[in-house]
């Protein structure tokens, strides 16, 4: 692990993490076309990640390589290693069923099921079997309604249908729903795109607070979003990782002349 | 292109040019909407038609003509020995009885041809009728009671007035003689008409006025639970593995292009198909509402597999995605999320297979459904018949009564079709959910 990290540091300068994840020469392919081609990328614990690049990169399908969300698309095949905890997710004896547990996902559009708010969020736990009785169910409920900073919107409409909620509170029903789960990781892939100024706001503040206990990736193309709230920024261009390093430095001073151009707004 | 695109009064969108468009499309779109309201008008029509007339010849079915005659439970006839044997007493010739109280009631009619004509006015069912009246209540034996019973088919045709007394005698299936009869017995206030609840209660007979279509309705009820038991199952988890799991190269291809192609395959063949193989290769009864079921179903599954697979196409993948993303298995996002969304749909498809079942006559004729059967079937096993049959056996008949009771169960099978999709409705009222 020590020597991955000083092997990194080496090209980019960054300040000393402990990474949770690390993927090691990702190559995806749909079908013939290569959509990923040797992504290295380490993700730091406890903190925020943010992967930004011009739409098409690749940004989304490598965070759907995390979760092995791939799996489900057809024709496209991982190659490469992905250790999460040193264990390579794509190694035999790993499922993918677990792991997405283990790796929680909120998608772009706010999907919640078409049922009411409290099965949305104890969907999770139930077919985990988190809960043991009832109380502990709707005690789960609550405290990741709350961590989403929901609790207060829906606390005496539990019972309508979460597709009933506006936009931003289906993203943080989206985002209880993950959290009832207690994942370690939180992938997020465009989480504010379909919200306006205040909803971004207040999801952003949520993803603050939850970076205390969790590791969490988002993909965004607000440039202001990744300079606010991550800790580490990617820069993905054309299916590879162009430059990787501390936010602070890649929007101050990035060493690539593409990540430069792309964050000043000349392309992308 | 010449204009100054300031100035918006010269520019395209006012000039000329536009202007003929705009009327063009005015046009076409008017001409559109006439074509379509005439579309469905005469749609509309032609079911009115179809209904005016099946309802306009139908009706009478289920009115039937009675007579009511004053019958003598004489001893002599029932019960010779006085023993009042049960099984001695029901074999007696209570056909008996029915002739004293005609002969009784037109003492003067003698000759042999003429007493066979005035016998015949009763319904062969009069017999059946006061045995069971003795059955259940043997202190009537002596007694002398107004009894009503089924007047025969030709009485009741002439009634309702399809027999016409203008037509020479020769053409005619009442007589003079029964002319005469009749309106001697309707001076009386022995002829009547009543609701004909044999109509619903009843099997098949050889007679128009004692023939029920409940024997068939009962064998369609099994018929289509048979089938639905069968086709729906198989039906949406092959839509669901299809769907969801199966990968998708040649060979589902393949499956694919033969599902959409059994679709399309005359009912005939699938009749044919279950003669061969459930009652030649597996020897399953002859018959049989169960053989029915089980041949209607292959040719529902395509039916059902088609529309479920719409259905759960249909879903949308956001909602695949987020139950895998909070690592749900493949099987608990189909079963907990996609087919619940897709039920509506499933059972729309459903519905309109198991109606295509319900009328469906050339695969069970294929496997001996076309039987006379006159006993209500009582499971999947016994001989029976389904309504289409019954009404394709009726249309058949050369008696003028069963014309009617041809549309009678016309009428019926388009209620029991109007139900079932009544049920689909609620269903799918149940399982619709707003997004
Ligand atoms: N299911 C798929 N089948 C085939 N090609 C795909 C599929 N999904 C993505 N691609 C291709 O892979 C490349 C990367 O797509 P991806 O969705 O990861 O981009 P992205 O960086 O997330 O873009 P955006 O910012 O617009 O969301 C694109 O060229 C895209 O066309
Ligand atoms: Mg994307």
């Amino acid at each position: 692990m020590q020597s991955l990290v000083e092997e990194s540091a080496a090209t980019e300068q960054q300040t000393e993490f402990n990474s949770v994840i690390s993927a090691k020469r990702v190559n995806v392919f749909y079908g013939d076309t290569q959509a990923l081609t040797n992504v290295d990328l380490e993700v730091p614990e406890n903190q925020i990640t943010s992967l930004i690049g011009p739409s098409g990169c690749g940004k989304s399908t490598f965070l759907r390589c995390l979760n092995r969300m791939n799996d489900t698309v057809d024709g496209c095949r991982v190659e490469g290693e992905i250790l999460l905890d040193g264990v390579d997710i794509y190694g035999p004896g790993v499922d993918e069923v677990l792991l997405r547990a283990r790796v929680g996902m909120v998608f772009q559009k706010p999907n919640p099921f078409p049922k009411s708010i409290y099965d949305n969020v104890a969907y999770g736990p139930r077919i985990h079997g988190l809960a043991a009785n009832k109380d502990e169910l709707d005690e789960m409920v609550l405290t990741s309604l709350e961590k989403a900073g929901l609790i207060n919107e829906v606390q005496n409409r539990l019972h309508s249908t979460g597709t009933s909620l506006s936009g931003g509170q289906q993203q943080r029903l989206c985002i209880a729903r993950a959290l009832a789960v207690q994942p370690e990781i939180i992938l997020m892939d465009e989480p504010c795109s379909a919200l306006d100024p205040i909803a971004t706001a207040k999801v952003e503040e949520l993803i603050e607070e939850l970076k205390e206990n969790y590791s969490i990736i988002i993909v965004t193309h607000s440039m202001q979003q990744a300079a606010r709230i991550s800790q580490k920024t990617a820069f993905f261009h054309l299916g590879e990782v162009v430059e990787v390093g501390d936010t602070e430095k890649i929007f101050t001073s990035p060493s690539d002349e593409r990540t430069q151009g792309y964050i000043t707004g000349r392309f992308g | 292109m010449t204009d100054t695109p300031n100035d918006p009064k010269a520019s395209g969108w006012y000039g000329e040019k536009y202007s003929a468009n705009l009327k063009k499309r005015h046009k076409s779109e008017r001409l559109f909407r006439r074509l379509g309201l005439s579309a469905i008008l005469i749609a509309l029509g032609l079911l009115g038609i179809l209904l005016f007339s099946i309802v306009g010849k139908g009706y009478t079915a289920f009115i039937q003509t009675y007579i009511t005659l004053d019958i003598t439970f004489s001893e002599s006839v029932i019960d010779k020995d006085g023993t009042r044997d049960p099984v001695k007493m029901r074999s007696a010739s209570y056909g008996n009885l029915v002739r004293d109280a005609l002969r009784k009631e037109f003492p003067e009619v003698t000759q042999r041809r003429d007493l066979r004509a005035l016998f015949g006015l009763v319904s062969k069912d009069a017999t059946q009728q006061l045995r069971k009246m003795i059955a259940a209540d043997p202190s009537l034996i002596g007694k002398t009671i107004p009894v009503r019973m089924l007047a025969s088919d030709d009485v009741d045709m002439f009634e309702k007035g399809y027999i016409s007394r203008d037509v020479v005698q020769d053409d005619r299936r009442v007589k003079d003689n029964e002319l005469e009869w009749l309106d001697a017995l309707q001076a009386d206030g022995a002829i009547s008409t009543h609701f004909n609840t044999r109509f619903f209660t009843g099997g098949d007979s050889r007679e128009p006025e004692m023939a029920g279509i409940w024997g068939a309705m009962v064998g369609s009820f099994y018929t289509l639970i048979v089938t639905f038991l069968i086709s729906f199952p198989i039906g949406v988890m092959s839509a669901i593995y299809l769907e969801e799991f199966a990968p998708k190269n040649k060979l589902t291809d393949i499956i694919e292009v033969n599902i959409n192609n059994l679709a399309a395959v005359p009912s005939i063949v699938f009749g044919l198909l279950g003669l061969a193989i459930f009652l030649n290769v597996a020897h399953l009864p002859r018959s049989a509402p169960l053989v029915g079921g089980m041949t209607l179903a292959l040719m529902t599954l395509p039916t059902i597999i088609i529309a479920s697979r719409a259905a759960i196409r249909a879903v949308p993948d956001s909602i695949r995605q987020a139950a895998l993303g909070l690592g749900a298995s493949p099987q608990q996002a189909a079963f907990h999320h996609i087919l619940p969304l897709a039920m509506p749909g499933i059972l729309t498809g459903t519905i309109i297979g198991l109606s295509q079942a319900l009328g469906e006559t050339a695969p069970l004729l294929m496997i001996g459904m076309v039987a006379f059967i006159a006993d209500i079937p009582g499971g999947v096993f016994d001989p029976a018949t389904v309504m289409p049959v019954q009404i394709f056996l009726w249309a058949d008949s050369p008696e003028r009564a069963f014309v009617e009771k041809t549309s009678g169960a016309i009428m019926v099978l388009l209620g029991f079709l109007i139900f079932m999709n009544a049920i689909a409705v609620v269903l799918r009222k149940k399982f619709e959910r707003r997004w």
